[in-house]
């Protein structure tokens, strides 16, 4: 029995999340006593210097590139030879196109998103959320091949991981070229990031609730009185009201301003994961199950329509003074 | 180009939600159901490859009886036949199984690509469509904003995370996850609806595809989220919740 | 296309306070159709994207927003639900139109759009337009390619349409009619292509004409400032020497009333909807105020004031909705599936719809003073924010007030339905006599009184009430009944409220739910302390000395009930209502 964390990246460049996972799959450890291995496509590189037993590495020329078919029958093959019971992944983009592929290659389901994991009676219980996050579930586990689970973003600390020495050995890869179907191109970027929510102090973020394109000025003006940056949820930017590199969440920017007011904004899982790291958390809503006051320091429970510009005139009163 | 776009019946998104008696589920009784958000957006992208390549759109759906419904919006908006998996017990299939019956579905369609919606609104595991290329098979794409059609591939703009893209081309057929504002969906018309009623749907028992799959990741328990940080609800008119929230944040928080 | 009417028993106009009816023998909206589901979606998700978001625009007239939604709606077939697919139009059936109605009605002034265009606007033209006329204009109204409009009232002609002063004269050569003068509060004015018109030929002959804006002399007035509906349109129009080529006559010259009169009859019935649709969003909104707003340290939803406002609501927009569509189901019946491919489809369409005008009086009347109620309360259930404009109920409040107005006033309605059913009685359509004068020897000897005291025989006995106070009203006045106004109204409140009570109590059976059975319960007691009332009222006017004490015995036996604790089943019915968060029937 024993777990293995697949990192995203290699060398010295990773996807911060990684840490975030090798931190859940070293707490398991402890926990269970169980040996801890990491998997990495590529160079060991930093993962050498956390505390895991092994460093397993799958290099090959058709994984210079990412493919779902090369990365998942590399990451089967790095399975095969560690035979691990439990396989731990981060939440990415990348893991959600291909970690599948290898569960289902091992007759099991990859429970995705997770945000705790613990054992009970030395089995795995993975907990999720469901329907955007207004609910939580537990999920156990039956079958022969081992767990696989993939970590939400933010659930654990990546500055939680502990630093240590890990043995790198290399498994040896087989991959037939014809069985890499897809070809990618070269990732780019649309419309030049204009603005770098990531660099900002204040963000006043705006969601579905503001109803219309026109009513986004009544935010702006929240913004402004702030001195702040406007951002928005995935729908705002998804209708053109706003342009894509104002978007926080998954698919947008991940921000920690000191300040990040919510708008209007639901609060979907999609949407937290890109703001819950912000230091101090408001969230105007009119609906006070709403899940963006699970993660809220303060909220107002009302019409936005009448708290904003009452909060511009109070805030316009303060700075005033 | 034969297209089958795999949609799923989920609660409306503005539910309020009740847990069921067991514990394992919600209770969907009063519930009402629509389309998963995704699964609308593909079912979208293929009805517009469809009016560009020519061919049939062909909606499946495995969910129990009501499940009806979506699949005549579906068929209201232009698709051109359904096969409905009807089963009432999908609640405890796992995301694998209810994939092996969609899958076993597909494959006597010999569809030209399938469709699905990059995650559902309820489960939100966000698998069932690269599990569905597995198995079937076929090389897939996931979170696609774009799809260009050719021949024999077809070109798809990927996005990645932090405001990147990607292009990535495979053979056909493949399994594609469509990205929610894809396009932009267009309204069931009436007499969509009308003609609607006459499309063929074909009913497709659990048995005919090989029973009730076995799960092996099992929902064992379904509850109301603790909350990990004491929110301060700010009570009042807006003018004073205003006026103490600014206070708030200017001498408690100090961020302003 | 599919027709509910198969399975319901095709019946006469006013055969209701005669005959009993069982719950699967009324059509309710538990038997909508998937389709008719499916058309209730569509329409709601073309609210919820197309109209909602633009509502303020639409309130302050903001130009071309309405009629771009409306046409945009043609598109979706929204506004040609009945008209046949040879024309463009979906051919769907009643049902069908009045979903789209209640489901695009949720704010009065588009509604008004939505009505005057795909109802008085089209209607005309299809049931008396030529295969010519219709290829040349009916495709466009349903395309929304033009917007119709209906110019019936003018200042000096409104509830007497008839005494209408526009005029019509052929011109030398016979080839078109100079059409002068001036109609008042048309709808959808400002933004028409087509008008309805209806004026005089030689200042003699009532007829109508399908006018077309871009022609020389015809200019629209500036828009009314109205109480309410303030986002629809509605200006004077005026005809100076307009040239109506002479194919443009719609319908036979001289029987311009035939026309008019149909057309209201249906306008009465789809105003029913209407009412309905904005009820529900009124109810919506107060269910959600009720629970937001905290007063004494409580959501002023948890107060027993409260609670009876929002059952109360709930229960009388139920009555509405069951009476509205029980008469789409009677006319449905009554067509008994015929479609539109026959030669005189027009002709049954239009004998179906008159079978009905008293019913569809009752929806008109029950239908605005429901909403009247509904909206009222709305406001006081918000308090003074229910009297800010940044409120939906203020809006709703006056938006309401039309209605009770247009399509006829009540008062006009109410005399109309009583006269009706006595006029179908003289012409041996209906046994009215008959039965009043069977309840007479019922109630001689003995064995009319039906001591049941469930919520079915309190139905019964209504309609014996309404026979009584007929029978008593007949006698005394004869003839002379038609000119007694205060008794024809006081006789189809009566009728119209027993309708009500078997309405709701049939659905309520059939939707088998404890909410509808509750509210089936509290409203046919309600029912029967109105009909008491009135009919002690009219029978003091229509009998004296014994046989006045006689009748007023009879009436106190037909309208004796137990009563239920109806404060305690508003709470619950309300306490559900809260729960569900909007309008339902379980």
């Amino acid at each position: 029995m024993s777990i293995l964390v697949v990192l995203e990246g290699s060398g010295s460049r990773w996807h911060p999340l990684s840490w975030e996972a090798l931190s859940a799959g070293q707490r398991l450890a402890v926990e269970s006593g169980l040996p801890l291995a990491a998997a990495v496509i590529g160079e060991a590189g930093d993962a050498a210097s956390k505390q895991l037993d092994h460093v397993w590495t799958a290099t090959h020329p058709l994984l210079a590139g990412y493919t779902a078919d090369g990365y998942a029958a590399a990451v089967e093959q790095v399975i095969q030879h560690v035979k691990p019971t439990l396989v731990l992944f981060p939440h990415t983009y990348q893991v959600r196109d291909f970690a599948p592929k290898v569960a289902t290659r091992f007759g099991q389901v990859l429970a995705s998103d997770v945000i705790r994991l613990r054992l009970e009676d030395g089995r795995p219980v993975a907990v999720r959320q469901l329907f955007q996050g207004k609910l939580t579930s537990e999920v156990r586990f039956s079958g022969s091949g081992p767990v696989f689970v993939s970590i939400q973003a933010g659930a654990y600390r990546a500055d939680q991981s502990q630093p240590g020495s890990a043995a790198v050995e290399a498994v040896p890869i087989t991959l037939d070229p014809a069985a890499i179907r897809s070809r990618a191109e070269e990732p780019f970027r649309e419309a030049a990031g204009t603005v770098d929510l990531t660099a900002a102090d204040i963000i006043v973020s705006v969601g579905r609730g503001i109803r219309e394109k026109d009513n986004i000025a009544l935010v702006e003006e929240l913004a402004q009185a702030l001195g702040g940056e406007l951002a928005a949820s995935r729908p705002i930017c998804d209708n053109g009201w706003l342009p894509m590199d104002r978007q926080v969440g998954s698919s947008g920017q991940t921000v920690s301003p000191k300040l990040y007011v919510a708008v209007g904004i639901s609060g979907a899982i999609q949407h937290l994961v890109g703001m819950k790291g912000s230091k101090t958390i408001v969230a105007i809503n009119k609906d006070s199950e709403a899940p963006i006051f699970e993660v809220a320091d303060y909220g107002i429970v009302g019409d936005l329509f009448e708290v904003v510009p009452a909060l511009v005139a109070e805030i316009r009163k303060a700075k005033g003074s | 180009m034969k297209i089958v776009v795999a949609v799923k019946q989920v609660p409306a998104r503005d539910s309020q939600l009740r847990l069921a008696a067991d514990g394992r589920w919600i209770d969907d009784s009063e519930l009402s159901f629509e389309i998963n958000e995704p699964d609308a957006y593909a079912l979208e992208e293929a009805l517009q490859l469809k009016e560009k390549k020519g061919g049939e759109v062909i909606v499946l759906c495995a969910g129990p009886a009501r499940a009806a419904t979506s699949i005549r919006e579906a068929l209201a908006k232009g698709a051109d036949r359904a096969i409905h998996i009807e089963e009432d017990k999908l609640e405890s299939v796992d995301t694998l199984g209810v994939a092996r019956l969609l899958a076993k579905a597909i494959e006597a369609e010999k569809p030209d690509l399938v469709l699905t919606g990059l995650q559902s609104d309820d489960l939100g595991y966000g698998q069932t469509g690269v599990v569905l290329g597995e198995l079937l098979g076929l090389p897939h794409a996931t979170i696609v904003m774009q799809v260009e059609l050719d021949e024999a591939e077809v070109r798809v703009k990927r996005e990645l995370e932090g405001g990147w893209f990607q292009y990535v081309t495979m053979p056909l057929p493949a399994v594609l996850t469509i990205q929610s504002g894809i396009n932009k969906l267009r309204y069931a018309t009436l007499m969509g609806i009308k003609k609607a009623k006459s499309k063929p749907v074909q009913n497709l028992s659990i048995a005919q595809l090989g029973g009730l799959p076995v799960p092996v990741a099992e929902r064992t328990r379904v509850y109301l989220p603790e909350r990990s940080k004491q929110t301060e609800l700010i009570p009042g008119e807006p003018r004073e919740a205003a006026a103490k929230l600014v206070e708030k944040l200017r001498f408690e928080a100090r961020v302003i | 296309m599919v027709s509910i009417a198969p399975a319901l028993p095709k019946t006469r106009g006013g055969a209701f306070l005669l005959e009993d009816r069982r719950p699967d023998e009324i059509f309710t909206p538990e038997d909508f159709t998937e389709e008719h589901h499916a058309v209730a979606k569509a329409t709601d998700e073309f609210w919820t994207e197309e109209i909602a978001p633009n509502l303020d625009a639409i309130q302050h007239q903001e130009p071309g927003v309405a009629a771009r939604i409306l046409r945009k709606s043609a598109e979706l077939g929204l506004t040609a639900v009945v008209v046949p697919e040879r024309y463009g139009g979906m051919e769907m059936d009643l049902v069908s139109a009045m979903i789209v109605a209640e489901g695009v009605a949720r704010d009065g002034s588009y509604a008004a759009w939505h009505g005057a265009h795909s109802g008085i606007g089209t209607l005309p033209l299809l049931l008396f337009g030529t295969e010519e006329q219709k290829q040349k204009y009916l495709t466009k109204l349903c395309s929304g390619e033009m917007i119709g409009a209906y110019c019936l009232t003018e200042a000096h002609a409104g509830s007497d349409a008839l005494a209408a002063r526009c005029r019509a004269d052929l011109s030398e050569d016979g080839a078109s009619y100079v059409l002068n003068g001036q109609k008042m509060w048309i709808t959808n004015a400002g933004a028409a292509d087509l008008f309805t018109v209806f004026a005089k030929i030689g200042g003699e002959q009532f007829s109508a004409f399908l006018v077309e804006r871009s022609w020389p002399g015809v200019t629209i007035g500036a828009e009314e400032k109205k109480m309410g509906i303030k986002g629809s349109s509605t200006c004077a129009v005026y005809f100076d020497n307009v040239r109506v080529p002479a194919e443009n006559l719609l319908g036979e010259i001289g029987r311009g009333h035939i026309i008019a009169f149909n057309i209201l009859n249906y306008g009465r019935l789809k105003l029913g909807p209407f009412a309905a649709g904005g009820a529900k969003q009124v109810l919506a909104e107060s269910l959600k105020y009720a629970r937001e707003r905290v007063a004494f340290g409580h959501p002023i939803a948890d107060f027993g004031l409260i609670r009876h406002k929002l059952a109360e609501m709930a229960i009388r927009l139920f009555a509405a909705e069951s009476m509205i569509y029980r008469v789409a189901g009677l006319i449905e019946a009554h067509l008994g599936g015929a479609g539109w491919n026959q030669p005189d489809a027009a002709q049954r369409e239009l004998k179906a719809v008159e079978e009905f005008a008293a019913e569809c009086s009752y929806v008109k009347i029950f239908a605005s003073e429901m909403l009247d109620y509904v909206a009222d309360e709305g406001v006081q259930i918000h308090g003074g924010y229910g009297y800010h404009q940044d409120y939906l109920v203020e809006r709703a409040y006056r938006d309401s007030r039309i209605n009770r107005i247009f399509e006829g006033t009540n008062e006009i309605n109410r005399m109309l339905a009583t006269g009706l059913l006595l006029k179908r009685a003289q012409r041996g359509q209906l046994p009215l006599v008959e039965a009043v004068k069977r309840l007479q020897s019922e109630i001689l000897s003995g064995s009319s009184i039906n001591g049941s005291a469930d919520d079915a025989a309190l139905v019964s006995n209504a309609k014996k009430a309404a026979l009584l106070v007929l029978g008593a009203a007949y006698q005394r006045f004869l003839t002379d009944l038609a000119e007694q106004q205060e008794i024809l109204a006081g006789i189809t409140d009566i009728s119209m409220n027993a309708f009500a009570a078997e309405s709701v109590l049939l659905r309520a059976r059939k939707a088998n739910s404890e909410l509808a059975l509750k509210m089936a319960s509290v409203f046919v007691r309600e029912v029967m302390e109105l009909i008491e009332t009135t009919a002690r009222t009219l029978l003091a006017a229509c009998s004296e000395g014994d046989n006045l004490r006689l009748n007023l015995a009879v009436l106190r036996r037909f309208t004796r009930f137990e009563p239920v604790n109806a404060i305690e089943l508003r709470r619950q019915i309300a306490i559900r209502l809260l729960a569900t968060g909007r309008y339902a029937v379980a």
